[in-house]
């Protein structure tokens, strides 16, 4: 037990004296984060409007997929992008394996589909007279979609959140195709695997600190928009 | 004409919802739609206001067929603007609210200022230009609906029952709102409603909707029943357990028949003739001017509207929540369907 207070307590002054490694590592699992959760955004949102919007053939089973696609593991989108981007396949002259590119490539694949449903979610809860009342006062498609999207703003929201939580906590993705390269695809949780085989917590609890603190900043953020959803 | 309509027919899981042989509208002129419940007034708003295509049938506006391409209905729409049975705002202030129409047309941004000014001064909500939409109530939500639709400018104002489920108040000021576009915008109006007297108070033009077609006349009292015969020649719609309605003879074992309401007889429980049955026994709940004779309302276990004289009402003095017989002449006594 004292070990675990010890090494909460010299995490607490690797923070506060703002360690170099530290900071670096945070700084990778955010960029890549944002970066996924940016991507997945610009595809997922207007997906999500898309599938909520118009008639298609094949369109449930489009959402069936997706929905199946949300407990995809991570592991497995990571063997999955390996095999098209590791040096004897498809995408292999690229040189994208043990790159951040790659780690966002997997995360964009695994939070797209939360990002489209949950789009689609918060649009099919938001009342139909909104678009008509746009229709009826003139409004083009573009101008009716920015009013439907403005009132389900506070569920879009919801799940862009939900996304980055996703992705800033994964690690699957992350150790196989960013390969947990210092200073370049280390990132927090890939840190954190790392630093238990070697037997070393101090950095471990420090990073999971400030894991538990976006997680919790995150689901504060969560609960807030969620609130403000229509009934 | 601004609305010209021929063979017009909406069709909804194979059942012609509206089907209308010819109807005109009028430019400039304020119209009361009227008839039962799912008689097709939405449906012919809908319509009327390019949010809904006709299965069949043709559409003139300002007398130029319509084509029926998004790209034309959309900006026919900039011409008609539909306010909504329960209309909704948008999560925003009511400024805004009023503003998005002015934006989609374009307007400059230094004359929308003024409009929005005068769209909320005609509903008499000035107050609330920067309040939060969805804090309004009922009353004030359809008066802005209104502000919005009449900021628009547009050609053809339509009303799905402006006043429905509104408290005595609101439907006033809502009233009083629809006449003021009336007299002074000089626009088209065309309004839902099942208040015949509302009708009445707001325009001289009735549009009559039953089952999707134009009727000469607005069938009241309209009840559905089974049919009831004594014997060979006596034939009744049961309405209820204790109300049996007198009907032409039919060979239908299910009816729906409309009463005509000035074809019912009223007598003060006092006045009663010995030698006159009456068939029903009610109470007055509701008396009210239209035009030269009295509405009531009687409650006999259902509402029957009631359009009496002047005379008749007089003489007998009568009241709200008066005891009264009332019967049914056989020859205003119509069976639908």
């Amino acid at each position: 037990m004292s070990f675990l207070v010890d090494s909460f307590l010299s995490a607490i002054r690797l923070m506060a004296s703002l360690d170099a490694a530290l900071i670096e590592i945070v700084a990778v699992s955010l960029k890549v984060s944002f970066s996924s959760t940016g991507i997945a955004c610009f595809v997922g949102i207007p997906a999500g409007f898309a599938l909520s919007t118009y008639e298609f053939a094949f369109k449930r089973s489009v959402i069936t997929i997706l929905n199946t696609m949300l407990a995809l593991p991570t592991v497995v989108i990571g063997l999955f992008v390996y095999a098209f981007i590791s040096r004897n396949s498809v995408f292999g002259t690229y040189d994208l394996l043990y790159t951040q590119q790659a780690i966002i490539i997997g995360q964009c694949i695994l939070i797209i589909p939360i990002v489209t449903v949950f789009t689609l979610s918060a649009i099919n809860r938001i009342d139909k007279r909104y678009r008509k009342t746009a229709l009826t006062l003139g409004a083009n498609p573009i101008q009716t979609a920015g009013i439907i999207l403005t009132e389900a703003r506070f569920g879009i929201t919801a799940a862009v959140v939900a996304a980055f939580g996703r992705v800033i906590s994964e690690i699957g993705i992350s150790m196989m195709l960013g390969g947990n390269i210092r200073g370049f695809t280390r990132t927090m949780t890939t840190a954190m695997a790392l630093e238990y085989d070697k037997g070393e917590f101090v950095l471990a609890v420090a990073l999971g600190i400030i894991l538990l603190s976006i997680s919790l900043f995150i689901n504060i953020l969560l609960h807030y928009f969620q609130g403000k959803m229509p009934e | 004409m601004i609305y010209s309509l021929k063979h017009i027919k909406k069709n909804y899981n194979g059942r012609n919802v509206v089907d209308i042989e010819t109807l005109d509208i009028e430019a400039g002129c304020t119209y009361a739609l009227s008839g039962p419940n799912g008689a097709g007034k939405t449906t012919l708003l809908n319509i009327l206001s390019f949010l809904s295509i006709p299965s069949a049938g043709q559409l003139s506006f300002f007398n130029a067929p319509v084509v029926f391409n998004e790209k034309n209905l959309r900006q026919l729409r900039k011409s008609v603007t539909l306010v909504d049975q329960h209309p909704i705002l948008f999560s925003t202030s009511v400024y805004k609210n009023i503003e998005f129409g002015l934006k989609v047309r374009k307007t400059p941004k230094n004359k929308r200022n003024d409009i929005i000014a005068s769209a909320l001064k005609m509903v008499d909500m000035t107050a609330f230009a920067d309040a939060d939409a969805r804090t309004l109530s009922g009353g004030e939500t359809r008066r802005i609906a209104i502000a919005r639709a009449m900021a628009c400018s547009p050609d053809v104002l339509l009303l799905d029952e402006p006043t429905a489920d509104l408290d005595i108040e609101s439907r006033l000021t809502v009233e009083n709102n629809v006449r003021e576009i009336r007299d002074q915008k000089k626009i088209t109006v065309i309004f839902c409603t099942h208040d015949l007297s509302q009708a009445s108070r707001l325009t001289d033009k009735k549009i009559v909707l039953i089952n999707g077609q134009v009727h000469d006349i607005y069938h009241e009292n309209i009840f559905k029943g089974a049919v009831f015969s004594p014997n060979t020649d006596e034939y009744y719609c049961r309405i209820n357990e204790n109300i049996l309605i007198p009907v032409p003879s039919t060979d239908k074992d299910k009816i729906k028949i409309s009463i005509h309401p000035g074809m019912i007889t009223v007598v003060g429980r006092k006045k009663t003739a010995p030698d006159i049955s009456f068939s029903h026994k009610g109470r007055i709940t509701h008396l009210g001017m239209e035009k030269d004779k009295i509405r009531a309302v009687i409650d006999i276990g259902i509402p029957i509207s009631v359009l009496m004289e002047k005379s008749d009402y007089d003489s007998n003095g009568f009241r709200i929540n008066d005891a009264v017989d009332i019967d049914f002449k056989r020859n205003g006594i119509k069976i639908l369907g």
